[in-house]
């Protein structure tokens, strides 16, 4: 009975056995599902028509193509290669015996088979998945500036702004805020910037936060107040 | 500040090799997990390239002569920068060994590092090797897989729980020793006492989930006897693929650490 192959960056996933009709598409009603964003929801279809084969697009977002070609409605010929989103189909006409793959036992890659996607692919897969994914959650917002006001202390500025991913307060040339004196820790706090905001770990010396002493990780909120090697500043984002 | 690590790598019930190699240096801070692939010999061939000249290139490089590749970059540390710096030779140096031999031409590695200096952890990750910190019971990711599974998690078409039967798992987007660039990602996280450091190779963690990480480093508390357990772990859920763990724990200096102890014989005080 002539087939489908199923394939992904060379690797065979499954075979398909050509019934009467054959659907292809994202959704698990389909005969060949491809759950990938690139593919729609119903693609397209073979259906079988005397001893012809017929591929037809069911107007999918990203289009159908035969041997690189996109098509709408194409007579399959043996060996056409047929592309849905990233992955390949490959019609055998010539394929005997018992049909493969009638039942659906999932056709797991090998573990062992780690497959690397290029660059080139990677970014014709991220066009494909921007003009795919449905609007509506929103990208993670940029962290606000964090900035550190003066309130007193002898210090070099009267705000010091926490652009850089770690930020460090004292004796160290490496500091953003630097402390003068002989007995100032080198590191006292380290400020680091992610995603979520600000977060101040104590590394030396003997750091308050609001009068407490900075034992653990705080994440920083608007008003928090340091006191650190005689200096007095106030936490802010802008 | 004194750090104290445990290693264990196992090739796992299902392969024949192990492609996996780790590099653990507490004097230097230096921590490195890399994944080979490619099949043998490549797979082997690539992760241990790429670990060493990660290793020599530290040795070599010093802070000043690294210049910030792009904008992104000049926001993080120059001990930050080197580490990426070193990494991007390591992509040459695999990426031209498979050039010159045939037998070798496809091979990559994933490879996740962490270099700390001053209290500061510099990470640095290609592919779907990951950098855990535990704190207080609480395990954070340091790294996000470089795999198609989690570019469909960002883009909200797949959760979290899906992508652990997604048959795409293995496919990743970026590697060292593929092409001729590689991005690297970075990230740079303060450390304190009481601090925990996971690397490991994705035949750890497709097999044993978050939560069983961080109950393993809460009871145990001992860099080699974590690993061990969690490689057993692997195992014990199949040992699909080869299986890389190194922890470290990061400790306060000595005379801190006996002076917290006195203290607690002498009160009966809380141990800090």
């Amino acid at each position: 009975m002539p087939k489908v192959i199923l394939q992904f960056e060379d690797q065979t996933l499954k075979d398909y056995a050509l019934g009467h009709r054959v659907t292809i598409g994202r959704l698990p009603d389909n005969t060949v599902v491809i759950d990938n964003p690139a593919v729609s929801g119903h693609h397209a279809c073979i259906v079988r028509d005397a001893d012809r084969f017929i591929l037809e697009d069911l107007r999918s977002r990203n289009g159908t193509y035969v041997n690189e070609k996109q098509v709408y409605r194409h007579a399959l010929q043996n060996g056409d290669v047929v592309l849905v989103g990233k992955h390949q189909l490959r019609f055998d006409e010539m394929a005997g015996g018992e049909a493969a793959a009638e039942h659906d036992e999932a056709a797991l890659p090998n573990l062992g088979d780690t497959v690397y996607l290029t660059t080139q692919k990677h970014k014709e897969m991220l066009t494909k998945l921007r003009s795919t994914v449905t609007p509506g959650r929103p990208a993670a917002a940029p962290t606000r500036l964090g900035v550190l006001r003066v309130l007193s202390g002898r210090a070099d500025h009267v705000e010091y702004r926490l652009e850089a991913r770690t930020s460090f307060i004292g004796k160290s040339e490496d500091a953003l805020v630097r402390l003068q004196g002989w007995f100032k820790p080198r590191i006292a706090v380290a400020i680091g910037r992610n995603g979520d905001g600000y977060v101040a770990t104590p590394s030396g010396g003997k750091t308050l936060v609001n009068n407490q002493l900075l034992a653990a990780r705080h994440t920083l909120k608007d008003g928090d107040v340091l006191r650190v090697g005689g200096l007095t500043l106030e936490f802010r984002t802008k | 500040m004194r750090l104290r690590v445990g290693a264990a790598t196992d090739t796992g019930l299902v392969r024949n090799l192990n492609e996996d190699v780790y590099i653990a240096h507490v004097d230097r801070g230096l921590f490195l997990v890399c994944d080979g692939m490619g099949g043998a010999p490549a797979g082997e061939v690539a992760s241990k390239i790429a670990a060493e000249t990660i290793l020599e290139e530290l040795n070599r490089v010093s802070d000043e002569h690294t210049t910030p590749r792009t904008n992104g970059e000049q926001q993080y540390l120059p001990q930050t920068n080197r580490l990426a710096e070193a990494v991007r030779r390591s992509n040459s140096a695999v990426y031209h060994h498979a050039q010159e031999d045939p037998a070798r031409a496809g091979m990559g590695t994933t490879m996740v590092g962490v270099w700390i200096r001053q209290h500061i952890a510099s990470v640095a990750h290609v592919g779907d090797s990951r950098a855990y910190l535990w704190h207080n019971g609480e395990l954070v990711p340091l790294t996000r897989d470089h795999s198609l599974v989690e570019a469909h998690i960002s883009a909200g078409i797949l959760d979290r729980q899906q992508s652990l039967h997604s048959s795409q798992q293995n496919i990743l987007l970026r590697v060292l020793g593929r092409e001729v660039e590689v991005d690297v990602e970075l990230n740079e996280v303060p450390t304190q006492p009481g601090d925990f450091l996971l690397l490991c190779s994705d035949g750890l963690t497709r097999t044993v989930e978050e939560s069983a990480l961080s109950r393993a480093i809460c009871e145990l508390r001992h860099p080699q006897q974590i690993c061990d357990f969690l490689v057993a772990a692997a195992n014990g859920n199949g040992g699909a693929d080869n299986i890389t763990v190194v922890a470290v724990e990061v400790r306060s200096s000595l005379p801190r650490r006996v002076f917290h102890q006195l203290r607690q014989l002498t009160t009966g005080g809380p141990r800090a």
